[in-house]
């Protein structure tokens, strides 16, 4: 299926080298990847390897050390600085491996939340906000704070908020990294029937069953990736 | 964007409530030192109103030089320019010895008392009359604090007099004064003829400032203060009580709005995460600034209003304690609170900015590194 796809996100010779005091540190050296639309894409990698790194950059959360991002037509490199927040806004969605939710906002405030930016009016995110978390079954907890709920209801929350604003691409660093093996399997079941309706997922994992799943996988060493 | 900021206050209630306290209290200082400079400032336009058109003129020795006697009266009033003159008398009351509570005799001719009142107007009775020796008129406080009426008999110095009028209440130095025939306060005092000053009333149309010098050179032994150099030297001390009053009141509040900033320093360093979610979620730098600013206004805000109105408390029942011993001391007006408010809500947004500043220059992924 993908290949008949368009490409929404192209990286050409990406890197990222941090200056550790005199030492500099490459992050992530000249990373090549296509990626098409409706794909669930794995990268896997030993920890330090960049692949944090890689996903913070196509997240537009740090600049780019050279290289260049297409994501839906859009240099993400080229971006100036007072866009970026409006490019998260409008083509990504984060999901962390800590779930990263609000903890003074219940589960359907944190998924407004990310659409109140965007500036959609109230009961329209509300709505949206509703119908997500239902759809990721969570139509009993909408109220609930983040520490009233379990890891993977949290996630699930996460993943809702992601989805939020539409967005071209989702960025997953490790979700399954702190959940059972249950839960990891309804994440992952998740993100597949969301990448059949066409939604572009790049996971960041360490477990081979989250991999197996995926449409393909890449694996990064040292800060080298290639399609 | 208002129901996060009031959640962020709400969620750290003790801190945030110390925090309110601490403004509160700046502000508690500001209305209350505020009240009192509001007051002094009321009763010194109003002294200066009743006082302005007429000039002082007394003994280059000084007041208390003596030296002033009743036969320099006609010599003021021969001076071109001078539509009325008296000379006058003023002693603290006997009761009031270290003159603290600014309660006065005032000896007037009989025949001035409406003159040297004006512009005050009586509220019962008349003014002094030819004739009239143990008669007195009363300012309105006065008559409060002794509960007088027209007819009473009012003690001065061992001698009874019958109070035959009552003034208006002025919020001047004319409440607090005792206005009784001159012949009758020299005899009382022992004072022979003296006087304490003799004021003169220009003629219309005539330059208070010049007829003040003319006097001073036509009269021997005569200083004068025109109503123009009585009113920079009143406003002259008026400016440095203000000016201690003022900023010891917003010292305290400045300590209110430190205390806001270190809360504010501390809720944005623990909320170093949430700030890199928010940004990760598409929030642009205004929105955190609003988020931060916003909480730091708030509580200034709530400060503020918890301020006023226990300032505003406190000075009701001081002022109603006080109502006894006839002294009133504070003054609220609607523009120290319109200040207060206004100083409130200034030192919320000020110390609020750096914090603010910080959090929005944050790196989003430093920020979500962060524990
Ligand atoms: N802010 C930084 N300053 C200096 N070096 C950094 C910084 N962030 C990351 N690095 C370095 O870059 C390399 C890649 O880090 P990255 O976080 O991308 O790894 P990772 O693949 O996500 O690892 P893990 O699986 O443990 O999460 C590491 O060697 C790391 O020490
Ligand atoms: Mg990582």
């Amino acid at each position: 299926m993908p290949e008949e796809q368009e490409i929404i996100l192209k990286i050409e010779n990406l890197s990222r080298t941090y200056t550790q005091g005199k030492i500099p540190v490459h992050a992530l050296r000249c990373a090549c990847i296509s990626v098409r639309k409706g794909e669930l894409l794995a990268i896997m990698g030993p920890s330090g390897s960049g692949k944090s790194t890689l996903l913070a950059l196509v997240g537009t959360l740090e600049k780019a050390s050279g290289g260049t991002a297409v994501l839906d037509g859009t240099d993400l490199t080229k971006v100036p600085e007072k866009l970026l927040p409006r490019v998260r806004r409008e083509k990504i969605g984060f999901v962390f491996q800590h779930y990263n939710l609000i903890p003074t906002l219940s589960a359907l405030e944190n998924v407004e939340l990310a659409m109140r930016f965007s500036g959609v009016p109230k009961k329209e995110r509300k709505q949206r906000a509703k119908v997500l978390l239902e759809e990721l079954g969570l139509g009993e907890r909408l109220d609930h704070k983040p520490t009233e709920l379990s890891g993977g209801e949290q996630q699930r929350v996460s993943i809702a908020r992601a989805l939020a604003n539409n967005p071209a691409l989702i960025l997953a660093d490790e979700p399954t990294g702190e959940v059972d093996s249950k839960t990891r399997d309804s994440i992952i079941r998740i993100f597949k029937e969301l990448s059949t309706k066409g939604q572009t997922i790049i996971v960041v994992t360490h477990d081979p069953e989250v991999a197996k799943e995926c449409t393909r996988v890449l694996r990064i060493t040292d800060g080298m990736i290639k399609d | 964007m208002l129901d996060l900021i009031i959640r962020n206050i709400t969620n750290r209630k003790v801190r945030s409530a110390l925090t309110i306290c601490g403004i509160a209290l700046g502000i508690f200082a500001v209305i209350v030192m505020g009240a009192m400079s509001e007051n002094f400032h009321q009763t010194f336009e109003r002294s200066m109103s009743v006082t302005s058109d007429k000039i002082r003129v007394f003994a280059e020795s000084g007041v208390f030089g003596g030296g002033l006697t009743d036969n320099k009266v006609s010599d003021v009033l021969r001076v071109a320019g001078v539509k009325d003159a008296y000379g006058l008398l003023m002693t603290t009351f006997d009761e009031d010895k270290m003159g603290m509570t600014g309660k006065q005799i005032l000896g007037v001719p009989p025949e001035k008392s409406s003159v040297a009142l004006y512009p005050v107007e009586l509220k019962a009775g008349r003014y002094l009359n030819p004739g009239d020796s143990y008669h007195v008129v009363v300012g309105n406080n006065i008559k409060r604090e002794y509960e007088l009426q027209v007819g009473s008999k009012f003690e001065i110095h061992d001698k009874y007099f019958t109070v035959v009028g009552i003034l208006d209440y002025t919020g001047s130095i004319f409440d607090n004064a005792v206005i009784i025939p001159l012949k009758t306060a020299q005899d009382l005092y022992n004072v022979g003829d003296s006087v304490s000053y003799i004021f003169a009333v220009p003629d219309e149309r005539v330059d208070a400032e010049m007829l003040s010098k003319r006097i001073e050179l036509s009269v021997k032994g005569t200083s004068t203060l025109s109503p123009g150099e009585l009113e920079v030297q009143a406003r002259q001390s008026f400016m440095i009580f203000s000016v201690i009053t003022i900023s010891s009141g917003l010292l305290a509040a400045i300590i209110g709005g430190l205390c806001v900033m270190n809360t504010m320093l501390m809720s944005v360093a623990e909320r170093t995460r949430e700030f890199g979610i928010l940004k990760a979620m598409g929030a642009e730098t205004r929105d955190i600034l609003l988020l931060t600013l916003g909480e730091a206004s708030c509580m200034g805000l709530f400060g503020g209003v918890l301020g006023i109105l226990v300032g505003v408390g406190s000075v009701f029942i001081m002022n109603t304690w006080l109502a006894k011993t006839r002294i009133v001391l504070f003054l609220i007006t609607p523009r120290l609170l319109v200040i207060a408010m206004l100083f409130a809500l200034l030192i919320g947004a000020l110390s609020g900015l750096y914090p603010a500043y910080r959090a929005s220059k944050m790196s989003p992924m430093e920020a979500l590194k962060h524990a």
